[in-house]
């Protein structure tokens, strides 16, 4: 909400006098790149970076769309890439074209309009499951566990509050696919989700010392909560993909059309095919680097991590997201209906 | 002619922000909410009334459906704003009254308390509201040490708590015109009243109330408002499962890409706060008509 309130306000007092010799203007998402890796940039090139952070693809884009400039990179994820690239906002980098882009991983280059990755750099990805307090739940494997345990254990479960990654689950519960536009099957999943809303106690994304303290038993989550695991001296949470399957988000790095410094954001994009930064990255970030030498680097405990270094099978269960265009509207009249129940 | 150069002067200022970022948004926001939506947000400039056809029910459930969903979250942002003015009302007449009697050093020590929670950030305050509230808070241990309750109750994430958190953001609104109102209230009324054998309950009925009244309407209108519109207590403390205007409004603008839907919602709102504010103005003015 605050990242609402702040972008809002941002709109209309940001700058675009943003241009100058030396600077680097990012757009990311909130807690989304290692600072370290922003001083290493700086350190190695001179090129000062700021960083703006947003909450989530629809209010990068509703702020790009009220005429924010100033910006040069942003991390979209991939239907959100396809989305700006059909607006027009992007601009053509040809990072393809550098040595170090073998580096990434070829099936990262995912977005249907950008099918050489000529315009935009794959970042990271990461999976979109559940964290548990093994205090409350001893083990947990699959979605149908994870609704259970209001009644099981007695403990409180929280969902994200996201159309799409929740109604998702549904699709995923029923063996239907996350891009499903056919109206029956997403009402099925909605469904499914309403029928589970009395034990479901919030839509949040904001759990996760409820989660430490135990209020909360699981909570349908990003990887990147992985840090509050490594962190955690007891060692009570743990994450798990469900075996039913779970969704899965990427981003990639573009570069902006109205892009005041296009040539130092190319610089940060040769920096980032550099192995070294990415797995600097991965160390703080916790996720899935898409450049596939980076992940060679990583300390072992990171790279024995299914979910952090995954073996290529576990792709097999992970779906992602797709812009739906206009059929986006059966998803967010079925939202509103179960929340407004 | 130098008394209307200098009116003309002193309003221009005024005027001109007001017409600015006032009426501008507002005159934006009503074309839009006649428009299409556009693909992945904006408008698309074609006379579209659809967006009113799905709320007030003349959708043709082809081009988009009538859904009595959007009548129900009306109501309950209504039934949750009218329980956050009768609340407020109770908990901030009383206080008025007695600091309105207070003697004048100790009187701005206690406005001046009235007002502090506005010298840190709102989000700030109901993350800490969550902390309050969860069940293994604050509130919930010392509930649970007294033995008033064997275990924890469900507070966070319901319409309780959205309350609360209403309430708690919303009193010094209801306090201060309350207090202005109170305040102003001639002493010698009282005594009068007292001297011609009212006893304190005639006299608070009698005196006291009726002339608070402007303060009473002032308040619950300062109240009514905000909580009506409000998404940030709902989303916090309701865990997106209260859901109010305010919400659906974001909601529509953000994650549904839809303009035009959530324009047309906020003059929906508008619509209804504007009628209740000119009922507002018309009960004033009659009741001052009396006085």
């Amino acid at each position: 909400m605050l990242k609402v309130i702040c972008s809002l306000v941002f709109l209309f007092v940001f700058p675009n006098t943003l241009k100058a010799e030396g600077k680097l203007n990012l757009y990311n998402w909130g807690d989304y790149i290692n600072p370290a890796v922003l001083k290493k940039f700086t350190a190695e090139t001179g090129i000062e970076i700021n960083l703006d952070v947003y909450g989530s693809n629809e209010e990068m884009l509703a702020k790009l769309q009220g005429g924010a400039t100033g910006y040069d990179i942003v991390f979209p994820s991939v239907h959100f890439h396809d989305i700006l690239f059909k607006l027009g906002l992007l601009h053509e980098t040809k990072i393809n074209e550098s040595p170090l882009f073998k580096n990434i991983d070829k099936d990262f280059i995912i977005a249907k309009t950008d099918p050489e990755g000529s315009w935009c750099l794959p970042y990271a990805r990461g999976t979109v499951g559940i964290f548990y307090n093994k205090n409350i739940v001893p083990s947990l494997n699959s979605w149908e566990e994870f609704f259970a345990i209001p009644d099981k254990y007695n403990g409180k479960i929280t969902m994200l509050d996201d159309p799409r990654e929740t109604i998702g689950v549904g699709l995923i519960v029923n063996g239907n696919s996350v891009n499903s536009t056919d109206v029956s099957e997403v009402k099925e999943a909605a469904a499914f989700i309403s029928k589970n809303l009395d034990n479901i106690s919030a839509f949040s994304y904001d759990i996760i010392s409820l989660l430490q303290s135990g209020d909360i038993a699981a909570a349908h989550w990003y990887v990147g909560g992985l840090y509050y695991v490594f962190e955690d001296p007891e060692g009570k949470l743990e994450y798990t993909v469900p075996k039913e399957g779970a969704t899965m988000y990427q981003e990639d790095m573009c570069v902006l059309e109205s892009a005041p410094n296009k040539e130092n954001a190319r610089k940060f994009m040769e920096f980032y095919l550099n192995p070294e930064n990415p797995a600097l990255n991965t160390a703080q970030q916790l996720n899935i680097s898409a450049n596939a030498p980076s992940r060679d680097l990583l300390a072992d405990n990171l790279k024995n991590n299914p979910y952090i270094n995954p073996p290529s099978e576990a792709y097999e269960k992970l779906q992602i997201f797709d812009d739906l265009g206009e059929d986006i509207k059966i998803y967010d009249r079925e939202w509103t209906k179960v929340k407004a129940q | 002619m130098n008394k209307t150069k200098n009116l003309l002067f002193l309003l221009t200022p005024f005027t001109l922000y007001i017409t600015v970022f006032f009426l501008g948004p507002i005159l934006i926001l009503l074309t839009y909410s006649f428009l299409e939506p556009g693909l992945y947000g904006g408008v698309v400039w074609n006379f579209y009334h659809h967006n009113y056809g799905r709320i007030l029910g003349w959708a043709d459930g082809i081009i988009e459906e009538f859904n009595p969903v959007y009548f129900k979250i009306f109501l309950n942002s209504f039934k949750l704003a009218l329980i956050t003015v009768i609340i407020t009302l109770v908990i901030c007449y009383p206080t008025a009254l007695w600091i309105s009697r207070l003697k004048p050093k100790l009187k701005v020590f206690f406005l001046f308390l009235v007002t502090l929670p506005f010298f840190s950030s709102l989000v700030v305050r109901l993350f800490a509201w969550m902390i309050l509230l969860k069940p293994s808070g604050l509130i919930n241990e010392f509930l649970l040490n007294i033995r008033l309750i064997d275990e924890p109750l469900q507070m966070l994430f319901t319409e309780t708590a959205v309350l609360i958190g209403l309430v708690y953001i919303l009193v010094p609104f209801m306090f201060l015109p309350l207090y202005a109102s109170i305040e102003k209230i001639d002493n010698s009324l009282i005594q009068a009243s007292n001297d011609l054998g009212g006893n304190r309950l005639i006299t608070f009925f009698k005196i006291t109330l009726p002339l608070s009244f402007p303060g009473i309407l002032g308040g619950s209108i300062l109240v009514f408002i905000p909580s009506l519109g409000n998404f940030i207590v709902p989303d916090l403390l309701g865990g997106a499962k209260v859901m109010m205007i305010g919400n659906i409004i974001e909601q529509s603008f953000l994650t549904s890409r839809n303009w035009p839907f959530g324009a047309c919602l906020a003059i929906i709102l508008m619509i209804v706060v504007v009628t209740l504010l000119y009922f507002y103005v018309k009960i004033l003015s009659k009741y001052e008509k009396i006085i």
